[in-house]
């Protein structure tokens, strides 16, 4: 596992999000990059209901992403993280009492996955409660773990079919000690996610943007 | 007391004792008696003896030296002896006996007196000495031998006892050794192998299934007890009062054999390949079931990974697939060459020790790889052992404990698959053989290089140190004579499964397919441009000038060994030019 960005795409003006990732598709196969089977993350809410503090309760997120097939992934805003086997999702049905799932909450992210040289290139559409929401693309460079070596490179090859919509470097990765050998790691792609899902969450649903 | 003499026969003696009681000596004021000790025997008998009234017999008592007087003495005891005896007998004398006796001793005491003065006057008697017996003077010799015999005859006897003793005792022991304990032997057995009781048999279990092995032969033995010996005949040494019975198809020895050959055209010869080895010898120490049963083990295992093979060889498909025919699995890991593994299972039976005609074939063995599949299927044991061991944390799935911490270590796919997918037994072997094919066909190819060409010549450095799939050789092409003059060419060869990679000085890599000629026309190439670069050097030396140098002459693109290089020097006067070209063939002059 290489270093990974995670960004939003914004929906060409006058297009669906479907044509905007037709055209994304399009590019990167203009560009030689090979359709590798296809990838989903998603992701589901619990609140904490047995809540004693005053203070307002964490969320808890579980996630999951084809990329890690038996893994599961939890995450609290901003806290601790966890990566455990698949059995987690049973553990939380367990947990009920103490985690409520938020139903309407579910976000997930689905798409193509293309593979050009060393970088591993996911377009996805994210859909929330099926409605699509926005669309994430996400490319690896698996050729190295040290965000800080190949971020260049990286952020070229985004805007060869990016064009000017390039981000720039994920906080997950900037927040990491200096100097200190911190490989990316699994953790990182998937906050990146989770930072664009409530990104798009909080956003108002765009006009006409219905899945197709 | 006497007082039978009363009865005048003595029917029945009755000794009667005096009582303890003591007599009172005196009784003092206090009352206290004092006792008069009792008296001791000697002073009783004087006591006695006082009583004794001597008077009575005074006269015979008194000695007359002449016999008349005696003689008139004794009458006159007899005219009175019939008063006497009326006097004595109520009186109860006790010590009449004794003055019997005393009497008597008289008489004799008497007779002797006169006998001696008889003697004294040496007319009537005379004293001689006893003649003395010889044997009595003898006697103390023989008694020796006597007892010396006696003394000899007993520890003889004893030491015949010991012998019969010892005897009986070596041949209890035999008795013993002999039913040895079937037991003991049981016990031994059971030490080493897995045994369990079915009834009244004992079964004992050669198979791998508790090391992995998925092999479905059940590979069970029998215990059986070894009665058929003569107890009256000697034993022979090797006899064991336990035998075990292993199933027919494991009997005889087997092994797996691998050779790699140039393909025969003809095909019909196949699968019958059958070579004999001689039983290994028995190690002294060791029982004969446990040489048995490691054989049947053997055996058992070779079938295991034949099996494993041939499975294998049917269902992986390859751009040629393998054969198996009958014992042997035939692939072809290059064009044109075959190697094959067979299972040579031979029983011991004397029928099939029959010379084969392939004795007489070089012996094209490939040890290494044959203790390679050994090893592999040990491995591959260990893998499906290991896939369900304990202990095991209750909430994670039932797989090998790599594929459990993939969920939480959070492995990507590639990762996984790389767990999961393992490479066969037969697809190791094979690409083990490629190697070692490689690695052989390479060091001939230098090897007859360096033995046709004298100049340059051409050095192999093989480096010990390898892997099953890959090794490396050091190439140095040296102009002798001239190593200070011009530098060698240092060429490092990987040889892998399929190909060689040859690094070169300069750091270019080149990757040479696993043909013969294209090893050969690279080293010749190299060993070309080698002798231009030291006739370059030799010119700068003796002081020629070089007229023009180039490494690439020619047209079009260059060629992945080198293209073809030229060099032209003329002598220091400019009289004479030389010009030197090396296709990529050889160089001439």
């Amino acid at each position: 596992m290489g270093v990974t960005c995670v960004c939003q795409v914004p929906v060409v003006e006058g297009k669906s999000v479907q044509q905007t990732v037709e055209q994304l598709h399009k590019r990167l196969e203009q560009l030689g990059a090979v359709k590798q089977g296809s990838f989903f993350v998603d992701c589901e809410t619990y609140h904490a209901t047995a809540n004693t503090g005053a203070q307002p309760s964490k969320l808890l997120y579980v996630m999951h992403n084809s990329e890690t097939p038996l893994s599961c992934l939890a995450l609290f805003d901003g806290g601790p993280t966890l990566a455990a086997d698949a059995n987690f999702d049973v553990l939380m049905v367990k947990l009920k009492s103490h985690f409520q799932n938020a139903k309407g909450h579910k976000v997930e992210s689905r798409g193509a996955r293309y593979r050009y040289a060393d970088f591993l290139i996911k377009v996805g559409t994210v859909t929330m409660s099926s409605s699509a929401r926005g669309i994430s693309v996400e490319v690896e460079y698996s050729a190295c773990v040290v965000p800080g070596d190949c971020w260049n490179l990286m952020k070229e090859f985004m805007q060869s079919f990016l064009g000017s919509s390039v981000p720039d470097l994920p906080s997950v990765f900037s927040s990491k000690a200096e100097g200190l050998f911190a490989p990316a790691d699994c953790m990182d792609t998937m906050n990146q996610y989770l930072e664009l899902f409530s990104k798009i969450r909080k956003q108002q649903v765009l006009p006409g943007s219905g899945v197709r | 007391m006497n007082e039978n003499s009363m009865s005048g026969v003595p029917a029945v003696r009755v000794s009667i004792e005096s009582s303890c009681e003591r007599q009172v000596q005196e009784v003092s004021l206090d009352g206290v008696e004092t006792y008069v000790p009792p008296l001791s025997m000697s002073q009783n008998l004087a006591k006695l003896a006082q009583r004794i009234d001597f008077g009575q017999g005074s006269d015979s008592d008194e000695e007359d030296p002449n016999g008349q007087s005696r003689v008139s003495d004794w009458s006159k005891q007899d005219l009175e002896g019939e008063e006497g005896l009326v006097k004595f007998q109520p009186c109860s004398w006790p010590w009449d006996s004794v003055r019997n006796h005393l009497r008597s001793a008289l008489t004799e005491m008497c007779v002797l007196h006169d006998m001696l003065s008889v003697i004294k006057e040496k007319k009537y008697m005379a004293l001689d000495p006893v003649s003395q017996d010889p044997i009595v003077v003898k006697t103390p010799q023989v008694f020796q031998l006597i007892s010396k015999k006696k003394s000899l005859a007993t520890a003889g006897q004893l030491l015949l006892r010991g012998a019969e003793k010892l005897s009986k005792s070596v041949a209890e022991s035999q008795e013993q050794w002999r039913q040895r304990d079937f037991n003991a032997e049981l016990l031994h057995l059971r030490s080493q192998w897995k045994l369990r009781k079915v009834g009244d048999k004992i079964l004992g279990d050669l198979s791998y299934r508790s090391a992995g092995s998925l092999f479905t032969h059940h590979g069970t033995f029998e215990v059986i007890k070894n009665t058929d010996i003569d107890l009256d005949k000697k034993i022979p040494d090797d006899y064991c009062p336990l035998n075990v019975q292993i199933p027919s198809d494991l009997e005889g020895s087997a092994y797996i054999k691998v050779s790699i050959q140039k393909q025969s055209a003809d095909i019909g010869d196949l699968g019958t390949v059958n070579l004999f080895r001689k039983p290994p010898k028995a190690k002294p120490g060791s029982q004969v079931w446990h040489l048995k049963l490691e054989a049947a083990q053997n055996v058992l295992l070779c079938k295991e990974i034949f099996a494993q093979l041939s499975r294998e060889a049917v269902q992986i498909k390859s751009h040629i697939p393998h054969i198996v025919v009958k014992n042997q699995i035939i692939s072809q890991p290059f064009p044109g060459l075959q190697l094959s593994i067979s299972l040579c299972h031979s029983t011991t039976d004397k029928k099939n020790q029959r010379a084969s005609p392939d004795k007489t074939k070089p012996d094209d063995h490939l040890y290494v790889l044959e203790h390679n599949l050994h090893q592999l299927i040990r491995e591959f044991h260990k893998q499906t052992l290991s896939s369900s061991v304990m202990p095991h944390p209750a909430s994670a799935p039932f797989v090998p404990k790599r594929l459990r911490m993939a969920g939480p270590m959070a492995y990507d796919k590639s990762e996984i698959s790389s767990l999961q997918h393992s490479e066969g037994l037969l697809e190791k072997i094979v690409k083990q053989a490629k190697h070692i094919f490689l690695r052989s066909r390479t060091a001939r190819t230098i090897d007859s290089l360096a033995s046709r060409i004298e100049d340059p010549q051409i050095q192999a450095h093989w480096s010990n140190i390898n892997d099953v799939y890959e090794s490396s050789v050091k190439v140095l092409i040296t102009s002798q004579g001239y190593e200070q003059i011009c530098k060698s060419i240092q060429l490092q060869l990987n040889i892998g499964v399929e190909q060689i990679r040859v690094v070169h000085r300069d750091g270019r890599v080149i990757t040479l397919s696993h043909q013969e000629q294209e090893l050969q026309d690279f080293l010749l190439s190299q060993m070309s441009q080698h002798q231009v670069h030291a006739v370059q050097q030799l010119a700068k030396v003796m002081g020629w000038h070089v007229l023009s140098f180039s490494n690439h002459v020619g047209l079009g693109a260059i060629e992945s060994i080198g293209n073809a290089s030229a060099i032209t020097v003329a002598s220091p006067n400019g009289a004479y030019a030389i010009s030197v070209q090396r296709g990529n063939i050889d160089s001439k002059q």
